[in-house]
């Protein structure tokens, strides 16, 4: 897509969306937000990308693949819960810390949980984005056979 | 002794998930290396030998899911140690065999995984307290099983093989799922130890009895082979000799056994153990040796006859006398040990000649000299020569059919029938090979390597030292196993190997006679191949692949009625089943509707209904897909509004967020749509519209009435709403359910989520371009 529009915005908007993402996780416990908005809204932000400059340039953008960050995602929610086990508890019982930190509040296994949830929900709106992106744009060379079939509504 | 016995099986489970990398690192010297783990598990496990002789046990126990009584529970007695100790021992030559079997073999880090897990998995079951834990680690060693049998997986054939391992197991193991739950209902606890305490016959009165007792059974019989599920075994011989020894001969296939001898004290109350187990058992055994003798390649003849024990030990289980269950054990150790070599044995012939037929083989044991050592020795074991340990098992084999009440004559023929082709087929497989003149193979025969050697070298050392010394074993292992599945803890063995000039020596002098005479007949039974091919037709595993066609055509016909591609029919086939459903479910139920309970809304709010509804209207009428599209977007962030006004802003935010997702790709597929050209046709339309009407006529109605139908117990989010913060710190409930309370929904649902999204990715990405290259058969 080419619109000069979107190439300008896009350069604002992708930071300011991955730090709003951030904030709506941390914020999550008392006030509306938490991991799976935080994670929509981060991924948001790659989508944005993808849809301006193309698939190529969020891949490169994003590091890492998306798998390997849903999988990442899924270890830390699963390590979550942990903490509890090693006090005897049952698994994923919240543990917490006593002193509140600065800006982020009380950090507790439950963020680190909300953590997991908020890179697999990225994770996985950019890698279905991505492949839909990549299918599309094999559509300049096509290799499949077009759809011939015809469509109802 | 609890955390030693923790430790060992989790070592082992260790070691499988780093062979991968061991072997990466290490090479070829992987397999010596991993062996130590197993090997190291055996001394531990051997160390509590003394504890389990003086008939104390082992326990270990963490709590899971205490709600519902399943624990980590693990509890070792005489059974349990027998068979963690053939596991171990016999799991420490396997890894070193395949690390020489398998040498130089790509996926061969892969295969010590799965070798490992398997091991492990066994270590499992047989040292499980909890039934379900148990059930996991069965399953386990299914799945562990279909990996290895489908380790050639470029062959069509194990393939096949593989999944009707797994099939077979699998059905077996869902049937004893549902065995245990039953049994778990009836008596309140899942673990073993209490079941065995509970007074005899109790759980025989159940009413429920005869269900769990199936049950149960279909799980023990598949595993363990026993007719009409024996198919699934000798096909599995397709994977590499290691894990036909292993699995397929010592350790897996005999889980059956175990599971009937460890639940013998509850079920064995029952008239219908008896008159089930026992006559399956012995129906098993005669199959068995009936077609190992139609048999030319050495591997199948030893797994039929492998067939055969498993049906000699699940009959002298059904009978179930003090000196039966003896029997049965110092049988189940005598196969283990000289099986095991045997099967080691032949693999080493098939490496280094590069056949298995035993009518190309012969004259091996100058050229193989310790690899024929080691099959000598556990053919002779094998056939119940004296001075090995086959011999006192068979003798105590003997005994016990001679001490079966009950009319004579049966039991006793049955019994010598089989060990008489045992013999035959004890020769023709481990002593064939060997001896005659030279045969051309396809491979010129050398030794195999030391790894492959020293396993089935040992092995047929220990059965000549059991032997010769029945009485220690007895006392330390068969004794105490014995005593287990009796429930008598004071059960003392007493193996001897003299007893006297007995019936049971005149009958085993006459095995040997008869089966020298059957081995020169042999040739002639192989040749009879129409009859051997024919009884395949009509077994039983014609029906496992009737039944097999059947489901697959089953699933094709209703894939393609109801997962057809078209997004429109899987709208309609979701509202109409909900609109059946409630039509079904609304009318009986009494209800009124009362208006009075709903909640006045503001201007903003009917305005933004006004709005959703005229853009659904729109997203229906206009003839432009992106106008669709942007309208029923519109719709979405309408709803989202409403949930705000309603005072749930998470809801909206998710909302918002997943509405411009949604709209995100919708664009991204809408450009591979072809354009709207040909619209509907107008009885389609109507149809459409008629469905809409009723699912929104009915959606209506069960927002009015939902006030009605409130349930007696008190809602759970009063609990929520006032434990957040006090609880979990939290002031947001909606998070604090998603990350706290509910915690372990929300890990099943990312879950299920990363798993949907993979699923994306494969189809669009992995879907064959061309047709790539297909079957190699």
């Amino acid at each position: 897509m080419n619109s000069v529009i979107l190439n300008a915005t896009n350069r604002l908007l992708a930071g300011l969306l991955i730090i709003f993402s951030v904030f709506l996780l941390l914020r999550g416990h008392n006030l509306p937000g938490g991991g799976f908005a935080g994670g929509l809204v981060a991924s948001c932000a790659f989508v944005l990308q993808a849809l301006t400059f193309g698939v190529a340039s969020a891949r490169k953008l994003l590091v890492f693949d998306p798998r390997t960050i849903i999988a990442i995602g899924l270890l830390i929610a699963l390590l979550s819960g942990l903490p509890g086990i090693m006090d005897g508890l049952p698994f994923l019982t919240g543990m917490w810390d006593k002193t509140p930190l600065p800006i982020v509040g009380k950090l507790g296994s439950p963020l680190w949980f909300d953590l997991g949830v908020y890179i697999v929900v990225g994770g996985i709106c950019c890698l279905i984005v991505f492949s839909l992106g990549d299918e599309l744009e094999e559509e300049s060379n096509p290799k499949h056979e077009p759809d011939t079939k015809e469509e109802e509504i | 002794m609890g955390t030693l016995l923790t430790t060992s099986i989790a070592a082992i489970f260790c070691a499988a998930f780093l062979a991968p990398w061991i072997h990466r690192v290490l090479g070829s010297r992987a397999g010596v290396v991993l062996g130590l783990i197993p090997l190291g598990a055996f001394v531990a496990f051997a160390s509590m030998v003394p504890t389990v002789v003086g008939g104390g046990n082992v326990r270990a126990s963490w709590d899971w899911i205490p709600s519902l009584g399943i624990e980590l529970s693990l509890y070792v007695d005489g059974l349990s140690l027998l068979f963690l100790l053939v596991i171990s021992g016999i799991g420490t030559f396997i890894v070193w065999y395949a690390g020489g079997y398998l040498n130089g073999k790509k996926d061969l880090g892969r295969f010590y995984l799965y070798l490992l897990g398997f091991m492990g998995a066994m270590l499992g079951i047989v040292a499980s307290d909890n039934l379900v834990l148990l059930f996991i680690f069965w399953e386990l060693t299914s799945i562990s099983s279909y990996l290895l049998i489908g380790y050639y997986c470029e062959k069509e054939k194990s393939r096949k093989a593989a999944l009707q391992a797994l099939l077979v197991t699998g059905s077996g193991g869902l049937a004893m799922l549902a065995g245990i739950l039953i049994l778990g209902n009836v008596t309140g606890t899942y673990e073993i130890s209490k079941l065995l305490a509970m007074p005899e016959g109790a759980i025989a009165a159940e009413a429920a009895f005869p269900a769990i007792f199936v049950l149960l059974l279909l799980g023990a019989f598949t595993k363990s082979a026993q007719f009409p599920f024996h198919f699934w075994l000798p096909n599995a011989m397709e994977a590499p000799a290691p894990v036909s020894a292993f699995l397929h001969s010592a350790t897996m296939v005999k889980a059956g056994v175990f599971l009937l001898a460890r639940l013998h004290p509850c079920l064995s109350p029952s008239p219908l153990w008896t008159s089930v187990v026992a006559p399956i058992g012995a129906l098993t055994m005669l199959i068995g040796v009936f077609l190992a003798l139609g048999q030319t390649d050495a591997k199948r003849i030893l797994a039929y006859t492998t067939l055969a024990v498993l049906g000699t030990l699940t009959m002298l289980l059904g009978l179930g006398t003090d000196l039966a269950v003896k029997a049965c054990m110092a049988y189940l150790l005598a196969h283990a040990l000289y099986k095991a070599a045997l099967f080691m044995a032949i693999g080493s012939v098939d490496h280094e000649t590069g056949t298995r037929e035993v009518d190309d083989l012969g004259g091996l044991r100058r050229l193989m000299p310790l690899t024929a050592a080691a099959a000598i020795l556990g053919a002779l074991s094998m056939a119940g020569i004296p001075l090995l340990f086959g011999f006192v098992s068979k003798e105590y084999f003997y005994k016990a059919l001679l001490d079966v009440p009950g009319p004579r004559g049966l039991w006793e023929v049955l019994g010598v029938g089989a060990s008489v082709a045992m013999v035959a087929l004890a020769a023709t497989a481990g002593l064939k090979p060997f001896f005659g003149s030279l045969k051309p193979t396809p491979k010129k025969p050398h030794e195999a390597p030391w790894v492959m050697t020293i396993g089935p070298l040992i092995l047929g050392v220990v059965a000549i030292f059991f032997g010769l010394f029945p009485g220690w074993i007895g006392n330390q292992l068969i004794g105490p196993a014995a005593g287990a599945v009796l429930a008598e803890p004071t059960f003392t063995a007493g193996l001897k190997l003299w007893h006297g000039w007995t019936v049971a020596l005149a009958l085993s002098v006459l095995t040997v006679a008869l089966g020298a005479g059957l081995y020169y007949l042999a040739p002639k039974i192989r040749a009879a191949k129409t009859l051997y091919a024919f009884l395949s037709k009509i077994g039983p595993e014609r029906g496992y692949e009737v039944i097999l066609v059947g489901v697959l055509g089953f699933a094709k016909w209703q894939t393609q009625v109801l997962q057809n591609g078209y997004l429109r029919n899987y709208v309609m086939t979701v509202g109409g089943f909900t609109v059946l459903l409630l039509l079904w479910l609304l009318p009986r139920n009494e209800f009124t509707v009362d208006l009075s309970q709903m909640v006045p809304t503001s201007a903003l709010g009917i305005t933004i209904c006004a709005l959703i509804i005229a853009s659904a209207f729109m997203a229906c009428f206009v003839k432009s897909r992106f106008a669709a599209i942007l309208a029923l977007g519109v719709v979405g962030l309408g709803i989202a509004i409403l949930y705000f006004l309603f005072g749930a802003p998470d809801l909206a935010m998710t909302q918002i967020l997943v509405e411009t997702l949604t709209l995100v790709l919708f664009v991204l597929a809408f450009q591979r749509l072809p354009l709207l050209k040909e619209f509907s046709k107008l009885s389609t339309r109507l149809r459409d519209a008629v469905l809409s009407l009723i699912f929104g006529g009915v959606m209506t109605v069960l927002v009015l009435v939902a006030f009605h139908f409130k349930s007696s117990a008190p809602p759970i989010s009063g609990f929520m709403g006032e434990n957040s913060l006090p609880l979990a710190h939290g002031r947001n409930v909606v998070n604090v359910i998603l990350v706290d309370f509910r915690a372990l929904d929300t890990l099943g649902e990312i879950t299920v989520l990363a798993i949907a999204a993979l699923g994306v990715f494969a189809m669009l990405k992995l879907r064959p371009s061309t047709k790539s290259k297909g079957d190699q058969p």
